[in-house]
């Protein structure tokens, strides 16, 4: 390597250092010097890959260090293969270095010229394992169980100064009608140093009692960029804070571990301010105001509905009784009318009744007497049918004793001795014979 | 002031308290009780929209830090 002219320039003083050298000289030094470096194959993940008008670009990734990679796009394209965030590939090439210009900037690179794909990348393994690692530990409840408030009035945002995500979150607060107390904690969202930033801004918002709750924003990006929020450090910080976390990183196809931990996980800054303040203040506001008036109304038609009652009561016993005093008047006459209805009633039917019965006695009188007048002269004849003296007027003899008492048989007749005969036209005595006396 | 007390659970209260008197089953001691409790909340949720409708107020970490510092209280 030769040792480039130095320049005009007055070089530093009491400086050991050989120069000043034009700096586009040594430039030119190094790349050539990088370019000795034996071409070789490397091994790692790809991360941010992208590509431009002649190269497409990506680092490659391992768990001690990065280097940035190009390739010339028409070689890349040629492979049909599609590089994404962690895809682990051997790539051959060797170190090449554009020293830029005095309009353009310098920019090292591992020039690819060879490039198959390894497999799963570790780091997504990794992510995995941890996710369930504390997925296992309940990481993810606790912040899920924590009180979230439907108006804070005080909000901690955790998110890059310069980035679009703190206009989103703001304009999300808009929407709400909210203008409360905003905590801004910038800080860096994207590098090794941003999650144990993140973390110790988080604490610090937490350790305020004011804050309600804590937004935890930053915009799209490759996953590799929102590789800061998958730390295991910052996702136990996040879990075990007193306040909610509300987590907007990246989009809802880059889910991030602290998406997980945080109670609430939006896809947008926008849609974490709103998640953050769930009260639309304007509609909020009129509900109150509507509220007032039905508690006012409802106050107010309780008593006026009872005073209005109570002076009733206390206007109209008089009335009362009066219309009470009619009414039982009127049912006086009614009962009167009703009785003096009854009663003729009752008359007029009893006479009928009475006029019924004599015509019926009269009736009854009449063939009683022609009945019995009959059935007497069927009795005469059936006596006189029996009429002893009828028989003796035909020529029979009735045999008597002489207290007069019949004699119906021989026997009896020579037992009495003395005997009455008795004829129609009077009586005989006799005697019995004995057959001796013949 | 319950300092338990949440603007939530307030217009939860409010809105059982007007379901109560809009079933016209309470008597006027209920009532009055219940619209004296409600006016009370209805100020409470009122006070909290105030609270956050007086206009954005935009602080850095530090800055509130360094004023709680100066308030003789720092972050618990």
């Amino acid at each position: 390597m030769t040792t480039p002219e130095p320049s005009t320039a007055e070089p530093i003083p009491d400086s050991d250092l050989p120069g000043p050298y034009p700096v586009g000289a040594y430039a030119a030094q190094l790349k050539r010097r990088l370019q000795e470096f034996a071409n070789v194959q490397l091994v790692g993940e790809v991360w941010g890959f992208r590509s431009a008008r002649a190269r497409v670009y990506f680092e490659l990734r391992d768990a001690r260090g990065a280097l940035p990679c190009s390739m010339w796009r028409n070689e890349f394209e040629e492979l049909g293969v599609t590089l994404s965030d962690g895809l682990r590939i051997v790539v051959g090439g060797g170190c090449d270095y554009y020293p830029g210009s005095a309009t353009s900037s310098p920019s090292f690179s591992f020039a690819v010229t060879e490039l198959r794909v390894a497999g799963e990348g570790d780091l997504l393994v990794q992510l995995e394992r941890l996710r369930k690692r504390l997925a296992a530990e309940g990481l993810f409840e606790p912040q899920k169980r924590l009180h979230r408030p439907a108006l804070p009035r005080t909000i901690g945002v955790v998110t890059g100064e310069r980035g679009k995500a703190r206009d989103d979150v703001l304009a999300g607060l808009r929407r709400r009608g909210w203008a409360g107390r905003v905590v801004w904690a910038f800080e860096p969202v994207q590098d090794r140093h941003a999650a144990p930033r993140i973390a110790a801004a988080l604490r610090e918002l937490a350790a305020i009692p004011e804050v309600e709750v804590v937004i935890v924003a930053r915009g799209g990006g490759s996953l590799a960029d929102l590789f800061a929020f998958c730390d295991e450090g910052l996702c136990r910080t996040v879990a075990l804070l007193r306040v909610p976390v509300i987590s907007s990183v990246g989009h809802h196809t880059d889910r991030t571990l602290i998406d997980d931990v945080a109670a609430v996980c939006c896809s947008t800054p926008t849609h974490a301010a709103e998640a953050a303040v769930p009260v639309d203040c304007r509609a909020a506001r009129a509900d109150v105001a509507a509220f007032a008036r039905r508690l006012h109304g409802a106050g107010r038609r309780a008593v006026l509905d009872r005073a209005r009652a109570l002076a009733h009561y206390s206007r109209t016993p008089g009335q009362h009784v009066a219309r009470h005093r009619t009414r039982l008047h009127q049912l006086l006459r009614e009962m009167r009318a009703s009785a003096n209805r009854g009663c003729e009633q009752g008359r007029s039917r009893a006479s009928v009744h009475v006029l019924v019965l004599g015509r019926g006695a009269e009736r009854a009188k009449t063939s009683d007497r022609l009945r019995r007048r009959a059935e007497l002269e069927r009795l005469a004849l059936a006596l006189g049918a029996h009429d002893p003296d009828r028989t003796l007027a035909r020529g029979y003899a009735l045999v008597e004793d002489r207290d007069g008492s019949p004699l119906t048989s021989a026997a009896a007749a020579r037992d009495a001795g003395d005997l009455d005969l008795r004829f129609h036209d009077g009586k005989v005595p006799a005697r019995v014979r004995e057959d001796g006396e013949r | 002031m319950n300092a338990d007390r949440s603007y939530e659970s307030a217009v939860a209260r409010i809105e059982q308290i007007i379901r109560r008197l809009d079933s016209g089953e309470a008597g006027l001691r209920e009532t009055l009780d219940l619209v004296k409790e409600g006016r009370g909340l209805v100020e409470y949720c009122a006070a909290e929209l105030e609270a956050v409708s007086a206009g954005l107020e935009e602080l850095r970490l530090e800055e509130l830090v360094a004023r709680l510092e100066g308030a003789g209280r720092t972050p618990e």
